[in-house]
């Protein structure tokens, strides 16, 4: 205790220099304090407060360290390490984002190239069926395995006499064909490229299906071709005429043909461009 | 008292004014803070120490300020700075370590 105690004994001499406080007060007050412990010591900076220079003077620095430590510590908890980071930090940081949106970008145009070319393959492949479709439309309204709509004429051959032979039905149905028809029916059976027709007694065979008068077309082409093809002298019309029958055309806008055929699969006839 | 008032009126002050600190001073914020940080800590041990001394602690804080963002600052300008301010604030550490120990002795006399 008494080495402690030296070096503070020779510390009141130095004192009235340093602390700026009324002399009288001082030199009691430090021959006290050189007896203090540092607890004490302490204890008495803290209370009673007392307004000194020296207490405002650190007050200031202390009050600046705070708002230091404040701004500092809010900056560094709202912020994200990039504020406060240094220079080259940042250009390092800055570089490397660049790099990772080079190969971000550089991923994006080749992963957008592979979806263009599926858009464009799937858009082929669309564009294909789409065809296919459309060709197996055609295909079947002249095969005979969908039913048509669309402008065309009805025929109506009235035949009391029963002049009207498979001959003359046949004719018809070749002037028709000349002159562009499309899709026809006779009395609900569809004509197509194989149709045949034979005499049955008091009828006419069509395909194995028995008609009978009044025989009643239905043919879907251009009205305006098809009208004028059976109308001509010497034609359909006049022949039938000159056998007594009384033939009825007329022209329409809407010709629904909906007799449907079965269609054959060729046993042996295989399509050459497979 | 009045010392210890002033810190934590600054720290109110801090949260509550939100000032904004401009952008050339703001990397040599936290290495300033850390430098008056050991000044206080001096400050607080030649207290306990009885040799306390209002010049020598306003040029220690100062002066520790100063020096300490000036070695970051000279650090940046060599390109050294991330290295510099790590080892300033490795060694104000050590210096704050071994006054809050002797504050620890005064106080606690252990």
């Amino acid at each position: 205790m008494s080495d402690e105690r030296r070096p503070r004994q020779e510390l009141p001499p130095e004192r009235p220099e340093r602390a700026e406080e009324p002399a009288g007060e001082t030199v009691p007050d430090d021959q006290g304090a050189a007896r203090l412990t540092g607890r004490q010591r302490l204890g008495k900076a803290v209370w009673p407060p007392r307004v000194t220079r020296a207490q405002l003077i650190v007050a200031l620095l202390l009050f600046v360290l705070g708002l230091g430590l404040a701004i500092q510590v809010r900056s560094t908890s709202e912020n994200s390490a990039l504020r406060g980071a240094r220079q080259e930090d940042l250009v390092r940081i800055l570089d490397e984002l660049d790099d990772r949106t080079k190969r971000l970008e550089d991923e994006k145009r080749k992963l957008t190239g592979q979806r263009t070319e599926l858009e464009n393959s799937s858009d082929q492949a669309e564009e294909a069926r789409k065809q296919t479709r459309q060709k197996a439309a055609q295909l079947g309204v002249l095969a005979g395995t969908v039913a048509a709509e669309g402008p065309g004429i009805r025929m109506t051959i009235n035949d009391r006499a029963g002049t009207t032979d498979s001959d003359t039905l046949l004719d018809a149905v070749q002037e028709l064909r000349a002159a562009g028809a499309e899709a026809m029916q006779i009395n609900g059976v569809r004509v197509v490229a194989s149709t045949y027709f034979t005499d049955s007694g008091g009828g006419v065979n069509v395909d194995g299906h028995k008609i009978d008068p009044p025989y009643r077309f239905e043919v879907i082409g251009k009205p305006a071709d098809l009208e004028p093809a059976l109308n001509i002298p010497g034609g359909v019309v006049q022949t039938l005429k000159n056998k007594q029958a009384t033939v009825h055309v007329t022209r329409s806008e809407k010709v629904t043909v909906d007799a449907l055929r079965q269609a054959k699969r060729p046993d042996y006839a295989r399509s050459s461009s497979q | 008292m009045i010392a210890v008032l002033g810190l934590v009126v600054g720290v109110v002050a801090g949260l509550v004014v939100r000032p904004v600190v401009p952008m050339a001073v703001e990397p040599y914020l936290p290495i300033a803070v850390v430098a008056a940080l050991d000044a206080v800590f001096g400050g607080l041990r030649a207290m306990l120490d009885g040799i306390f001394d209002d010049k020598v602690f306003v040029v220690s804080f100062l002066s520790n300020v100063v020096v300490a963002a000036l070695i970051v600052f000279l650090g940046d300008k060599l390109g050294v700075g991330a290295q510099l301010s790590t080892g300033v604030v490795v060694v104000l550490g050590i210096r704050i370590f071994s006054n809050a120990a002797a504050i620890r002795r005064h106080v606690f006399r252990a």
